[in-house]
């Protein structure tokens, strides 16, 4: 079956965007999620990764003490995540998660207020400013936080749990939409 | 409207006029009003039943502590009942019912308790209930249910949203009275970030009946202009409607929002309630005091009221108590309440003050009696006249409301709720918080501050130094300027009166009178919790806001102590009821649980999947066609299907766990029981992981992709739980090893094709080849899909015995994968199969799942001894294994079980009995684990663990279940039942 | 109802992002005494005070911490990755 091609299914591909002057709700393409697990002891790896990382894709996203998100907009090509891996080596692991984890975005004025229906994290600019990404529950649901603009967060989730989880975001957004 | 209503006065609108109905009967109110001051305003005095004498009650306060005036509110699924009326705002169309009465309010059978009383007193329960003991399930059980609990809970769903939020602040001020409006703005001002929250529908607590002015101001202007302050700031956050009710650990504090309790029509994208957990850095409690009643007889009759509260009403409501008033006070705080009164033209027939002299000087037209009390009260549904008692004389007064003036006790509930005591001030008369307390202030009539200007400035200056602590400049803020406030001195507390007539009710709630409290002390239940215990006082919805101290100065004084020797009850979150709808927030009905949807759900769907939850996740049961009538038919055919052609079965959801680092191989080797040590790259092998304790805790296989890199599969219900185990033996027992874990479950979208076709189905679909040769038992490999369109893993592994394939691919290509798969075994007869036919193919396997590792088996339990590594100088497990009870003889172990007839069958869970054996403890065998019917067998067959088990193969037994009454014969058998030799596995 | 966490990787966070496992104990040497087995598996210490108990962020940064708390008060006077190499209170 060499002529067949597969089809991606976007877990969220029938979501639609939530949106409103104060808020607005979007699934992001499904393009690229390297998880990057360093060796032990290995210090200042970050530029390493930005090194490898191509600048204009790819962010590097911290997730835990020896942890990392590389994430872009555009899958990888498989022997490019190949050439990836072999060139983290052996300072980490990369471990492919492009489809393990779903990407949703969550912006404007009142998205840290919606956003605090579900987590204890404080999204007040001075405790969690632009850049800073943790790993928290959003109601039942653990999530990767990360704020991306002034009013703007990305939200990383286990791809089993993104429907609901848009689901309740919708629910948390309502107010606001 | 009713001539008690005072025309151009309060904070109501006049002109906005709101229907509601009280016992179905309309009534009207005004925009701004409580449903209590309404139904005052209608002179409605008679609200309620009381708990256990049915007398008839009105209402006593104007706040969160009322213990009397409880109504339900709404009908069907938004029946609220035991609504205080004293906090329900009033809206347009807003229906109440009175509670405890039957058949109504006016005329009500339980009153007849009241006869009863001298029957029904402290400790009633335990005396009359004590026997014989078998009444207690047919008489005294269902009395006592009937009698308790006031309202009565809808039956319906609640169609109305609830949610949950988190908040955090620098300070979080409790209670928007002057106090807490003062430290708001103090530190807004500086610019932290606070949180201001109040329970009422405005900031203001009592300047919002407060006759001063503050500079300048009236008090309620006051309040209005800084509360339109604190909002204006971007680093303030005013909640009104927001009841703090609890402070727990970490300096957390939860608080109840009622968004929309105060409309008729609740919008749907607004929860009606929210529940809030606050994260302060600092909390200042500025929550006030709570006036105490006095304990005369007949005090709690409809028209007896606190005296601050008759001040509310009067002043913030614009609604008159009554056409001849009398106040009796033990402080100066009744003459501030005598002269508002007045000036509104109510009359103020006298004031009874029990002190030889007071701190002010009265100039108004009422008769002052002093060194007086008020000892009982007359009327029948509402007071029509009070006796009054001084030097030995009574004398009798008629009038129609009575305000009672015993003085205030600091509200100090949230600052007592992490284990402090409130501690008793002899200076103050009164509990205060604990000292020391971390992060948690208190301030204004909260620490017992009476004076405005006062609980002013030091709600100001706690601001200013937490502000300062935060490391804030603090720009100087003037104190206004107040006038006109009489302040409260703080007399000495009046516990007992002398020559009380009738019931001198402590708990209104409860119906706790004077001599229950003597009769607890008399009894020896002295101590304050066994007092409460015993005669129930501080025991009701109320949680004796009114009554413990009252309860406790009794007590004090019965014992001849001072009250700091009796101390209080515990004091424990929640400060007023909050709702179920709000502590459950979002998560009901479907939204109790998060859904794990696998990436071949909808491939799953698509060919009509039953479903079954299992954890989170949604499975596929089997797959129905036309013409089945029962599952079992299914499911037989599904079965018969893989072992004659292929099937197709979603295995997304097993654990899956990357394994990497350096040390990757030897970490696997200490996890697992057996060896994985030399595990050649490219191989599979079947794991067993075990317990500490050396039981069996899951299983599972694990292949070696790469020197360094391992793909481990756990049991779908333990995926969670080994991944904590991993990361647990990782990070806290050998830190040392360079071992990376990453969970990849979700990545992956897994499919067993299993059958004598799946390797000819497979082929067409992967780019390498996958014979016998190239691809044996065990092989794990990547490989190129679709010609090098796609990548995935493809395991040479079987769960079902058959020739099978496990093939794991991105999880957004997994329905077009397994589309592929079927178009290309259509001609091959492939078709998918859910749980319940791996079910029956592993059993008929004899191949484990968590039926037989449940914990309280080993390895040799199940056949698995051999596999356990002898050589290895340590694994998780190995130590506690050695222990000679684990390798005991009659240890159950598992066997295979069959009926002697066919056509019978029997349930998992049924236990062995030898043949002829009787059902007892004794003789229990061992039970059966797992069972299913098996077209290849033509009966049920079962996996059992039995003592002795593999040594008993041809023996006759008998599978009873006491449960449902069943006993079958049956016998013992060797647990594989199809191809015992797995010849079909290497073809 | 609520009470946080003071995660060493993460910062305050809600108990509910967390797992425990129970005391923090040495695990023994692989040829220890059977005793020492039994009491590391089976045997408790119940103290009123402070006590080193095995806490895991699991939905957090997923790493075991040794958080030490008073059973009484709920205070937590510390709290440390496990893997910081530092010696448990608690040995076998």
């Amino acid at each position: 079956m060499s002529e067949f091609r597969p089809i991606l299914r976007p877990v969220l591909g029938t979501k639609q965007t939530v949106s409103s002057a104060t808020l607005k709700l979007s699934p992001l393409p499904e393009g690229t999620i390297i998880h990057v697990l360093a060796r032990p002891g290995e210090e200042d790896i970050v530029p390493f990764l930005g090194s490898l990382a191509k600048a204009a894709q790819h962010a590097v996203r911290p997730v835990s003490p020896g942890h990392w998100f590389i994430v872009g907009e555009e899958p990888m090509p498989h022997q490019e995540v190949k050439s990836l891996f072999a060139a983290l080596e052996p300072r980490a692991t990369g471990v492919d998660q492009s489809h393990g984890r779903v990407r949703i975005r969550i912006e404007g004025k009142m998205a840290s207020r919606a956003l605090s229906k579900g987590t204890g994290l404080d999204l007040d600019p001075s405790a969690f400013p632009v850049g800073q990404s943790a790993v928290t529950l959003i109601g039942h649901i653990a999530a990767h936080i990360t704020r991306v603009g002034s009013e703007a967060f990305e939200i990383i989730v286990l791809r089993g749990f993104a429907e609901t989880l848009w689901d309740d975001l919708a629910r948390m957004s309502l107010e606001f939409c | 409207m009713s001539s008690y209503r005072l025309p151009k006065r309060g904070l109501v609108d006049h002109n906005a006029p709101l229907s509601f109905t009280f016992d179905d009967r309309s009534m009207q109110g005004l925009e701004g009003d409580t449903l209590a001051s309404a139904l005052l305003a209608n002179g409605q005095m008679l609200v309620g039943r009381s708990f256990k004498y049915h007398r008839p009650r009105g209402i006593l306060t104007a706040g969160a502590a009322e213990p009397n005036a409880l109504v339900t509110v709404g009908r069907r699924g938004r029946t609220e009942p035991n609504t205080r009326a004293t906090v329900q705002e009033l809206y347009e169309g807003l229906e109440a019912q009175s509670q405890n009465r039957w058949p109504s309010l006016n005329f009500d059978v339980g009153a007849l308790n009241g006869l009863m009383s001298p029957f029904l007193g402290a400790g009633f329960y335990y005396k009359t209930f004590m026997w014989p003991a078998p009444l207690w399930e047919k008489l005294y059980e269902p009395f006592i249910r009937r009698a308790a609990g006031l309202g009565k809970a809808s039956y319906e769903a609640d169609p109305d949203a609830y949610e949950k939020s988190w908040a955090h602040c620098d300070l979080l001020v409790i209670g928007g009275g002057p106090t807490g409006l003062a430290a708001a703005l103090t530190a807004g001002r500086a610019g932290a970030r606070v949180i201001l929250v109040d329970e009422g529908s405005l900031p203001g607590g009592s300047l919002l009946f407060d006759t001063a002015t503050i500079d300048g101001r009236a008090a309620a202007d006051f309040a209005r202009d800084t509360s339109a302050e604190l909002q204006s700031m971007a680093n303030v956050r005013v909640m009104t409607r927001t009841t703090a009710f609890g402070w727990y650990d970490g300096n957390v504090f939860g608080a109840v929002e009622r968004v929309q309790k105060h409309v008729r029509d609740p919008a749907s994208h607004l929860p009606v309630e929210r529940l809030w957990r606050i994260v302060a850095r600092q909390a200042l409690l500025a929550t006030g005091a709570e006036e105490r009643p006095l304990v005369f007889g007949g005090n709690d009759r409809p028209g007896v009221m606190m005296a601050s509260a008759m001040r509310t009403y009067l002043n913030r409501y614009g609604v008159a108590p009554g056409k001849a008033t009398a106040i009796f006070t033990t402080n100066d705080s009744g003459y501030g309440l005598a002269r508002d009164l007045e000036a509104a033209g109510v009359d103020v027939v006298a004031i009874i003050d029990s002190r030889p002299a007071a701190g002010v000087e009265y100039r108004g037209k009422a008769r002052l009696i002093r060194e007086a009390v008020v000892c009982g009260t007359k009327g029948r549904k509402a007071i029509s006249a009070i006796e009054v008692h001084r030097d030995g004389r009574t004398e009798t007064i008629a009038v129609d409301a009575l305000a009672m003036a015993g003085g205030f006790s600091p509200i100090v509930h949230l600052a007592c709720h992490r284990g402090g005591k409130p501690i008793w001030s002899a200076e103050k008369a009164a509990f205060l918080a604990p000292e020391g307390l971390k992060g948690l202030g208190l301030a204004g009539a909260a620490a017992a501050t009476t004076e405005l200007a006062a609980c002013l400035g030091e709600g100001a200056a706690q601001a200013k130094a937490i502000v300062k602590e935060l490391g804030l400049s603090c720009p100087p803020v003037a104190l206004p300027k107040v006038e006109g406030d009489e302040g409260i001195d703080s007399s000495k507390p009046l516990w007992s009166i002398p020559g009380v007539k009738g019931k001198a009710f402590v708990d209104f709630q409860n119906d706790v009178h004077l001599k229950d409290i003597g009769l607890a002390v008399r009894e020896g239940y002295s101590h304050v919790e066994l007092a409460k215990r015993y005669t129930t006082s501080g025991m009701a919805t109320d949680q004796g806001k009114l009554s413990n101290v009252n309860a406790i100065g009794l007590i004090a004084k019965a014992r001849g102590v001072s009250p700091a020797e009796v101390g209080t009850t515990t004091f424990r979150p929640f400060y007023t009821p909050v709702s179920f709808g709000a502590l459950t927030g979002p998560h009901t009905g479907h939204h109790f649980q998060p859904v794990r949807k696998s990436p071949l759900h909808d491939w799953a769907k698509k060919h009509g999947a039953v479903f079954v939850e299992t954890g989170l996740w949604y499975r596929s049961s089997w797959f129905p066609r036309s013409g089945e009538r029962t599952w079992r038919e299914s499911v037989d055919r599904e079965v018969l299907n893989v072992r004659k052609n292929a099937g197709l079965c979603d295995v997304s959801m097993l654990g899956k766990i990357e394994i990497s680092g350096s040390d990757a191989a030897e970490f696997l080797n200490r996890v697992y029981c057996n060896a994985f040590l030399k595990l050649a790259v490219g191989k599979a092998r079947y794991g067993l992981m075990l317990r500490e304790d050396g039981m069996i805790y899951d299983d599972g296989t694990t292949s070696r992709l790469e020197e360094n890199r391992f793909f481990m599969t756990t049991t779908t219900a333990y995926a969670a739980g080994v991944m904590n185990h991993l990361e647990f033996c990782a990070q806290a027992l050998w830190p040392e090893l360079d071992v990376r874990l990453a969970s990849i479950t979700d990545q992956w979208a897994q499919m067993a094709i299993a059958g004598p076709k799946a390797r000819i189905i497979l082929q067409k679909i992967v780019d390498e080849d996958i014979s016998d040769a190239a691809f044996p038992f065990l092989a794990a490999k990547e490989v190129s899909l679709f010609g090098g369109a796609l990548h995935g893993y493809l395991f040479r592994i079987s769960f079902s015995g058959e020739l099978a394939y496990e093939l794991a691919v991105p999880a957004g290509y997994g329905e077009s994968v397994a589309d592929a798969l079927m178009e290309a075994g259509t001609a091959h007869g492939v078709m998918p199969y859910g749980l319940e036919t791996l079910g029956v193919l592993r059993i008929e396997k004899g191949h484990v799942t968590h039926n037989e590792i449940n914990g309280t088996v080993v390895p040799a339990d199940l056949g698995f001894g051999k596999m356990v590594s002898a050589t290895k100088p340590d694994f998780i497990g190995k130590a506690m294994l050695q222990r000679e009870g684990l390798a005991a003889p009659d240890r159950p172990q598992l066997v295979g079980v069959v009926p002697l007839d066919p056509r019978q069958s029997f349930r998992t869970g049924s236990h062995i009995l030898a043949k002829g054996a009787a059902a007892t403890l004794e003789n229990d065998e061992g039970y059966v684990t797992s069972s299913a019917y098996s077209p290849h067998i033509g009966s049920t067959i079962a996996l059992a663990l039995v003592k002795h088990g593999p040594s008993r193969h041809g023996e006759e037994v008998v599978v009873w279940s006491g449960l449902h009454g069943e006993s079958t014969a049956a016998r013992l058998c060797n647990p594989v039942f199809f191809d015992p030799q797995n010849e079909r596995l290497h073809v | 109802m609520a009470s946080l966490v003071p995660c060493p990787n993460c910062g305050r966070r809600p108990k509910e992002e967390f797992t425990i496992k129970g005391a923090a104990l040495s695990r023994p040497a692989p040829g220890a005494d059977a005793a020492d087995w039994f009491n590391y598996v089976y045997l408790r210490d119940n103290p009123r005070g402070t006590y080193e108990e095995y806490w895991h962020h699991t939905s957090g940064c997923r790493r075991w911490l040794v958080l030490t708390r008073h059973t009484l008060t709920h205070e937590v006077a510390a709290c440390r990755d496990a893997a910081d190499g530092s010696q448990l209170e608690g040995g076998a």
